[in-house]
């Protein structure tokens, strides 16, 4: 569904990006693993359009990505939660919901109201604080909100940039469990994790980005988990 | 109704078009120390249809707003991509090359004998529509807030419409708004026109009720006690811009003991409630907390 | 040619002052991250203070620059306590709002201080024009831009050569890491505004001396002049602030050569707006957050 090719990103003086090939399939949860500052939140960036890539492509079922503004990458039915922004805090989870489905059906009220049932059904702990306001939510509770939120943009692939993130154990459980739930209900998931260990728990593939390539394909269970999880944590050079 | 009431609710309503011009701004996210440039654009422009051209006020009131809501997009156009510091310096910069630019601009025609038009730095004299059709000041007060009250619908409009909700999420974070899908420039685009629109009403609205502008009074300190009324009156409401003003003009200018002192008290009340409310009186989280109150109260009675 | 030439050299002459007032803002939006629109203002408190002295009890021209230095200090004391120190850190613009509003409050009061129109302010001595070919020097010009090139070299020995230096670029750089070596963030911030004040006081007093009077317009003057001469070089950047100076100097007198006296300012915010249009940065700046800052900002 998605196909990277030789992506290049860079920022100032640093290219971030080295040349990004890889390839999510539709219907499945592909993971991405790294250590830090290996690449992979401006993967997201790029393929999102926040960042402009400077050479290389990223086809979206058979559509051309690379230089077509933000705004309409996401009414193409890529969405992403990102990792350091979650909710707008000034404003209650209706509103915040809201926001995630004016991209689509803006003026359809009757079609966003439905959604936003739907959305609770699945998230009751959002349902009872549906007029607070987002910022005094937990960081569990923003990310809930947030991965709603994203929901209601009705993504074809949805792009999460590690969920769990300072999370608590238990809600870090909650966080997977709806991601599998969501891939059951059809939905591509395309999952940056620091979490490798869980991250392989639900992933169908998986690649391992480090310094700005891609370095490892690989299936869960292919392999020694111990193996996969020391490169993702310590990059290549450290480990054997 | 006396006049000088008269005259501080006629002054209390004009001032509150570039209040409420600021305030959309703000929604966005933005701090403008320019809005007085609409205002004086639209003074000068619906004064010229009126006095030079015969037009009637209605029409010379939409003239201005609409020629100051052209400027607006255009500005908006060229800042779209500046932010912040960057974006009020920017309508600083602008605001005084209009006001340098009227300073001048001569263009007069002669009606019956006499020279009428904007003439540089002396100003524009003249504007007598409300005299010739015999307009009394308490019939103009209810003009001038027939429109302001216009205005405020549609800010009660717009805070329950998916634009409104927009503006909100421009102001609280834009990239995260980009990533919604929606188009960011659009929506800055759109708001600068309307917050132009809005102070032109303003302008024009001035230029009638004193018959004559000149360029020293669009200056920056107009728009920047514009901008300071909503940080004084609250940002989670339209109605914060108006208490603003009406603190400073109804209040603070009717108390005589403090008549040379005004700025002082004014600029050292605005640092304070800066520091200990950064929104304003009525901030967002009041005005959440205010309708949730009420709205238990109405389903407390079912 | 002679005239543009002879206009560069006022431009110059006088675009030191302004590259000084420039470098004032420059110091504190490094320093703080934010924009003190009290600096004219304070300037002219305390000018306003010396022309007090000058004018009640006719006080000599030293004792003039020491209380316009001493009256902007305190003024740049008044506005640091309130409008920064007062105000979260991560509140800039509140705290820009806040120094504009100050600013009212400081013009007021000076003109409480003395209620007319203009005063005179004393000149440094009598006034001599040097003839080099074609060109005229005027000697207090020279002086002006003499004193401000010293000053510049002093701005530059305090940041480069002494620890309060080292610790006021450090927090420019990256105020957590700052705090995290040890460093006392708020005595540094409050001598950098000492510091700061201390160098306008002596620029005003260069700049009155020059025009022998003073008006209640000063201030906004001077804000205006050092904001886009800063804004121009780029924000942050101090031989961007010298350079917008010295562009705005020279634009300046260019303008009021070949257009006359109405257009001048007009002139110089266009350039301002253009610049900013075309590149917010500024000639020589960095200041502008790129988009990729702002993608990985923790929100």
């Amino acid at each position: 569904m998605l196909k990277v090719e030789n992506l290049v990103t860079s920022y100032g003086m640093i290219e971030a990006l080295k040349g990004v090939t890889l390839e999510v399939p539709q219907g499945k949860i592909t993971a991405l693993l790294g250590p830090n500052g290996a690449g992979k939140t401006t993967l997201m960036f790029t393929i999102t359009g926040i960042l402009k890539a400077k050479s290389g492509s990223i086809r979206f079922k058979g559509l051309e990505l690379v230089g077509m503004p933000s705004a309409k990458i996401v009414q193409q039915g890529v969405v992403l939660v990102p990792e350091n922004r979650l909710v707008f805090p000034k404003m209650n989870v209706l509103d915040n919901l809201r926001a995630g489905a004016y991209v689509h059906i803006g003026r359809d009220k009757a079609g966003v109201e439905a959604d936003i049932k739907k959305m609770f059904e699945r998230f009751p702990n959002l349902k009872e604080r549906s007029k607070q306001l987002a910022g005094t939510f937990s960081g569990g509770e923003q990310q809930m909100l947030a991965i709603a939120r994203a929901l209601m943009a009705r993504p074809q692939i949805f792009l999460m940039d590690e969920p769990s993130l300072g999370l608590a154990p238990l809600i870090v459980e909650e966080i997977f469990k709806i991601v599998k739930e969501l891939n059951e209900d059809g939905i591509t998931i395309f999952l940056v994790e620091q979490n490798a260990h869980k991250a392989l728990k639900v992933a169908h593939q998986f690649y391992l980005l480090e310094q700005g390539q891609v370095t490892f394909k690989g299936i869960p269970g292919e392999m020694e988990e111990d193996e996969i999880i020391r490169r993702a944590y310590l990059g290549s050079s450290q480990g054997h | 109704m006396d006049d000088y009431l008269v005259t501080v609710l006629s002054n209390i309503g004009m001032i509150s078009f570039i209040a409420l011009s600021c305030y959309l701004l703000f929604l966005i996210g933005e701090i403008s120390f320019g809005q007085q440039a609409f205002f004086a654009i639209s003074a000068y422009t619906s004064g010229m249809a009126t006095a030079m051209w015969g037009w009637p006020l209605w029409i010379g009131l939409l003239w201005g707003g609409g020629i100051a809501a052209i400027a607006a997009a255009l500005l908006g156009v060229m800042t779209f991509r500046l932010h912040s510091m960057y974006f009020s310096i920017a309508t600083l910069a602008f605001a005084e090359m209009i006001r340098l630019w009227f300073v001048i601009i001569t263009y007069q025609i002669e009606i019956e004998g006499e020279m009428v038009g904007p003439d540089g730095a002396e100003g524009f004299r003249g504007i007598r529509w409300v005299f010739e059709n015999n307009v009394t000041p308490l019939q103009y007060m209810g003009i001038i807030w027939g429109i302001l009250i216009a205005v405020l619908i549609f800010f009660l409009l717009l805070e329950r419409s998916r634009l409104g909700s927009i503006f909100r999420m421009l102001g609280e974070d834009g990239l995260l708004t980009e990533m919604q899908g929606l188009n960011v420039v659009r929506y800055r685009i759109l708001a600068s026109t309307f917050a132009g629109f809005i102070a032109g009403l303003g302008g024009g609205l001035y230029a009638h009720f004193a018959t004559y502008v000149e360029p020293q009074i669009f200056n920056v300190m107009l728009g920047v006690h514009g901008m300071a009324y909503g940080l004084i009156g609250g940002l989670g409401t339209a109605l914060g811009p108006l208490i603003g003003v009406t603190l400073d003009i109804g209040f603070l200018e009717s108390v005589r003991a403090i008549q040379g002192y005004r700025m002082i008290v004014f600029g050292g009340l605005v640092a304070i409630l800066i520091i200990f409310m950064p929104r304003g009186i009525l901030d967002e989280e009041r005005v959440n907390r205010i309708c949730l109150f009420w709205r238990r109260r109405f389903h407390a009675q079912d | 040619m002679v005239d543009f030439i002879q206009n560069c050299i006022d431009g110059v002459m006088f675009g030191s002052s302004y590259a000084l007032l420039a470098i004032g803002f420059t110091l504190i939006f490094g320093v703080m991250r934010r924009l003190n629109l009290s600096y004219g203002p304070s300037i002219m408190l305390g000018a306003f203070l010396g022309t007090y002295f000058y004018v009640q009890w006719d006080t000599g021209i030293l004792t003039v620059a020491a209380v316009t230095i001493a009256g902007t200090i305190l003024a740049g004391v008044y506005v640091e306590r309130l409008c920064f120190r007062a105000i979260r850190q991560k509140a800039t613009l509140a705290s820009m709002v806040s120094s504009f509003v100050i600013w009212m409050q400081l013009e007021e009061f000076s003109i409480i201080l003395l209620p007319e129109r203009t005063y005179p302010f004393p000149a440094l001595g009598s006034a001599y024009i040097f003839e080099i070919g074609p060109f005229f020097l005027r000697s207090e010009h020279l002086f002006m831009f003499l004193m401000a090139s010293f000053l510049v070299i002093v701005f530059h020995f305090m940041l480069y050569r002494t620890r309060f230096g080292l610790m006021v670029r450090a927090i420019s750089e990256n105020p957590e890491a700052a705090k995290f070596i040890g460093i006392h963030i708020n005595a540094v911030m409050f001598w950098a505004f000492v510091f700061v004040s201390a160098v306008g006081g002596v620029t005003g007093y260069l700049i009155l001396s020059t025009d022998q009077q003073i008006t209640p317009l000063f201030g906004l003057w001077a804000t205006f002049k050092g904001l886009v001469a800063m804004m121009l070089g780029g924000m942050g950047s101090l031989p961007g602030a010298i350079l917008g100076g010295l562009l705005l100097g020279v634009v300046e007198a260019q303008s009021l050569w070949y257009l006359g006296n109405d257009y001048k300012d007009l002139c110089a915010y266009f350039l301002l707006f253009l610049v900013l249009v075309l590149r917010p940065g500024g000639l020589l700046g960095k200041g502008l957050v790129e988009r990729e800052d702002l993608a990985f900002r923790r929100v």
